[in-house]
């Protein structure tokens, strides 16, 4: 049986993958072992440097993702700040949604 | 990277200060400027103190100060070296009464070497390096 996967637009060996990864391994081992092993493990050594500064707590310095659209949200504050109110998460108040836009879209279909 | 042997002289050094007037600081610049050029000797200030050898204190250290000395001198990686450059940080200098003191240096961290002066003399400071070069290699020599 082959081993080789071969498409249109190359192949795939398993092999010759996990030759690649040990390769990679090795060197990565080699430069690890070449690094400063004089620093005392689990003291103030090893954490980061803010300029003296305590570390703060992971969640307080955590960025969300949603940090990443704070220009969109805030360019459509007007826009948010009507629609976030309406999304109550009660399922009756969606229905009722629901039976107000269906009774103004018959009465636009019907009657005009 | 482990530099080799070649390097154990060359000291980086990280400058905290902790609240000078800045004329030690003034100093450690000429010091550092082509007329004394420690650079050629592969001595430099860095920005961390993880990756320094020598850390070097001005300033009297101020009470918000205190706790961001022992910090920054615990992030040093052994063996270290504290020098204390100028007056302030030798005795609190001009500001040995005021209510804002944590200090001197050694009441808050372990001095090894002390540069006197108000602001010491580029010479001087280059004199306190060469006793912290001599420090560090008893230091290194020890088990």
């Amino acid at each position: 049986m082959s081993l080789t996967l071969t498409t249109g637009s190359g192949f795939w060996n398993p092999v010759a993958w996990l030759i690649a990864i040990t390769v990679v391994l090795v060197v990565v081992y080699l430069i690890w072992r070449r690094g400063e092993a004089g620093y005392t493990a689990g003291s103030a050594q090893v954490k980061p440097f803010i300029s003296g500064n305590p570390e703060p707590s992971k969640k307080a310095v955590h960025v969300p993702a949603s940090n990443l659209y704070w220009g969109f949200t805030e360019a459509l504050s007007g826009y948010y700040s009507r629609v976030i109110p309406i999304h109550t998460g009660i399922a009756t108040d969606y229905l009722l949604w629901v039976l107000w836009v269906t009774a103004v879209i018959f009465f636009l279909v019907v009657f005009l | 990277m482990k530099p080799t042997p070649s390097f154990n002289r060359s000291l980086w050094v990280f400058h905290l200060n902790t609240g000078s007037c800045n004329g030690c600081e003034i100093e450690i610049v000429a010091t550092l400027m082509p007329r004394y050029d420690p650079e050629r000797f592969g001595m430099k200030l860095v920005g961390s103190p993880k990756h320094a050898d020598v850390i070097l204190v001005t300033g009297p250290v101020t009470k918000k100060m205190a706790e961001r000395v022992k910090r920054t001198y615990e992030q040093v990686p052994d063996p270290k070296v504290v020098m204390c450059v100028g007056t302030c940080g030798e005795s609190g200098g001009v500001f040995y009464d005021s209510y804002s003191l944590a200090g001197p240096i050694d009441d808050v961290i372990p001095v090894d070497v002390y540069v006197s002066g108000c602001p010491p003399r580029p010479e001087a400071i280059i004199h306190g390096v060469v006793k912290a070069l001599a420090k560090l290699e008893r230091l290194e020599a020890a088990p």
